[in-house]
């Protein structure tokens, strides 16, 4: 038996959203306090899920589903209103490739910074500069140029090799993986797969079917921020595809 | 989630932040450090030459603006550095998990790094207008301490508030110029009529310049009402900041 990494239960967040019908003081003003300017919009609405050690988790949904906001939510990024979320050991989000990238820095200034936001010592700071410099294929004088002169393909390079840098306990995935041309693609899948054996888990979103059925054994399917399905990665998926048929 | 690891790690990532933001700031500009020291020194000139003849009865008129201009200078940076420090760098909160105040307070890091700095500059200059050496001049070590809590407060309370409502941003924008005035930073607070003398002193500022011209224009050591005022207001600014804070953080996501 394999032991759980991260245990959801009964996960409930909701946002705060302004009000429509008020966006200024002005509106707020003229309302004479008798609307609220804030309203409550329901994103999760009690999700439970187990994942275990080792495994490579899909996450599936329609857009707006609540796939982003339970993994951030995972990540301690957004606070739950209630229920309880159990993380053994350091998560690595990948939430959106090139997040804190400053375009006006260099690459080197860009990964001392992301990899110091991420927590990490000097000594980890320089293995992951070491690591940037072999993974992403950009050269040192490329490194040293400000990122607002870089091509998306090689911001997105720069921002994958950061967070995939460091091996972490359970690696969080959101549609990172379709940056960069074929070749990188292709080093990205691999660097996962060499994330995964090292018996990290690994909770992944994307909305390629294949891409899941080949990294994933297991999944669910979120549906208006509840839980649809849960089962083996086949099961799930066919579940998913039946959504839009 | 916040692992004690990230409250050890936390004197880093403030370091890491204000050095990126002193680099943002002046970034691809000729002078860079230079253009904080042209905007006082450009207030200083203009001020000199139109109130000097104005207000002959201020003794050292350069010296006594210059000390208003430089603390307002400050306050003014940081707050505006800490209002967008929170949606300037939503991107980042949005993807690691990293307390939120990291940016507010690395703004205000920055901004305080900046104003140690031009007073090395400014110092000479001071001295160039007639600044007298004496000891209580250490007393400024403190005064700058307590000025930074009470602007660390205001910035934190109008940051988190201008996350819901950019009004707030555009309000300061509108506010701020009209504050300068009311503040004696040209003029001395003697020559406003006795009737207004109580306006006068709910201005915040009004007595934290006050504070500053004691120990530096006037080389005595204010009196422990000052003390009592000056610090009192930043406990305030700082625990009132920091309550709204905590109170509105959790609902930040959906507002950047």
């Amino acid at each position: 038996m394999q032991s759980t990494v991260i245990k959801i239960e009964n996960l409930y967040v909701d946002f705060y959203i302004q009000n429509q019908r008020i966006n200024s003081f002005k509106d707020l003003i003229m309302s004479f306090g008798m609307v609220s300017p804030f309203e409550k919009k329901k994103i999760l609405k009690g999700v439970s899920l187990d994942i275990k050690k080792g495994e490579c988790f899909a996450l599936m949904g329609k857009n707006g589903s609540g796939k982003s906001t339970l993994l951030r939510t995972l990540a301690g990024i957004i606070t739950p209103s209630s229920g309880a979320i159990k993380v053994e050991g350091r998560i690595a989000p990948m939430l959106s490739i090139g997040a804190g990238i400053e375009l006006e820095l260099s690459g080197y200034d860009n990964i001392k910074l992301i990899a110091t936001l991420m927590g990490m010592n000097s000594k980890e700071i320089k293995e992951t500069t070491t690591f940037v410099e072999q993974f992403s294929e950009l050269s040192k004088a490329d490194l040293n140029m400000q990122v607002k002169r870089y091509s998306a393909g090689m911001t997105a390079r720069l921002g994958f090799s950061i967070s995939v840098a460091k091996t972490p306990d359970i690696l969080i995935v959101d549609e990172a993986l379709s940056v960069g041309d074929i070749g990188f693609q292709e080093k990205c899948a691999h660097r996962i797969n060499e994330i995964k054996k090292s018996g990290c888990s690994i909770i992944y979103v994307s909305h390629s079917l294949v891409e899941l059925k080949r990294i994933c054994t297991h999944g669910a399917c979120l549906v208006d921020g509840k839980i649809a399905l849960t089962g083996p990665i086949d099961e799930v998926a066919a579940y998913y595809e039946s959504l839009f048929h | 989630m916040i692992s004690i690891h990230a409250l050890k790690n936390f004197p880093n990532l403030v370091t890491a932040v204000a050095v990126k933001n002193m680099k943002m700031k002046y970034k691809n500009s000729a002078l860079g450090f230079v253009w904080s020291l042209l905007h006082p020194l450009a207030y200083l000139i203009i001020f000199t030459i139109v109130f000097s003849n104005a207000f002959p009865d201020i003794e050292r008129y350069s010296l006594f603006a210059l000390i208003g201009l430089m603390f307002w200078t400050y306050f003014n940076n940081t707050i505006n550095q800490m209002m967008l420090s929170i949606i300037n760098n939503a991107s980042v909160l949005k993807t690691i998990a990293i307390p939120k105040l990291l940016f507010p307070f690395s703004a205000l890091a920055a901004e305080l790094f900046t104003f140690l700095l031009s007073f090395i500059p400014f110092f000479g200059l001071m001295i160039f207008f007639g600044l007298n050496f004496s000891s209580e001049l250490l007393l400024l070590i403190p005064a700058v301490i307590i000025f930074s809590v009470f602007s660390f407060g205001a910035g934190l309370f109008l940051c988190t508030l201008n996350v819901f409502f950019r009004d707030i941003g555009l309000l300061w924008n509108t506010l701020s110029p009209a504050i300068f005035y009311f503040t004696p930073i040209a003029y001395s607070s003697k020559m406003i009529p006795e009737k207004y003398h109580l306006i006068i002193t709910l201005n915040p500022l009004y007595h934290y310049i006050e504070f500053m011209r004691i120990i530096l224009y006037q080389n005595a050591v204010p009196g422990i009402q000052m003390w009592l005022i000056t610090i009192g207001m930043a406990l305030c600014a700082a625990l009132i900041g920091l309550l709204v804070y905590h109170k509105l953080k959790k609902n930040f996501v959906s507002f950047y």
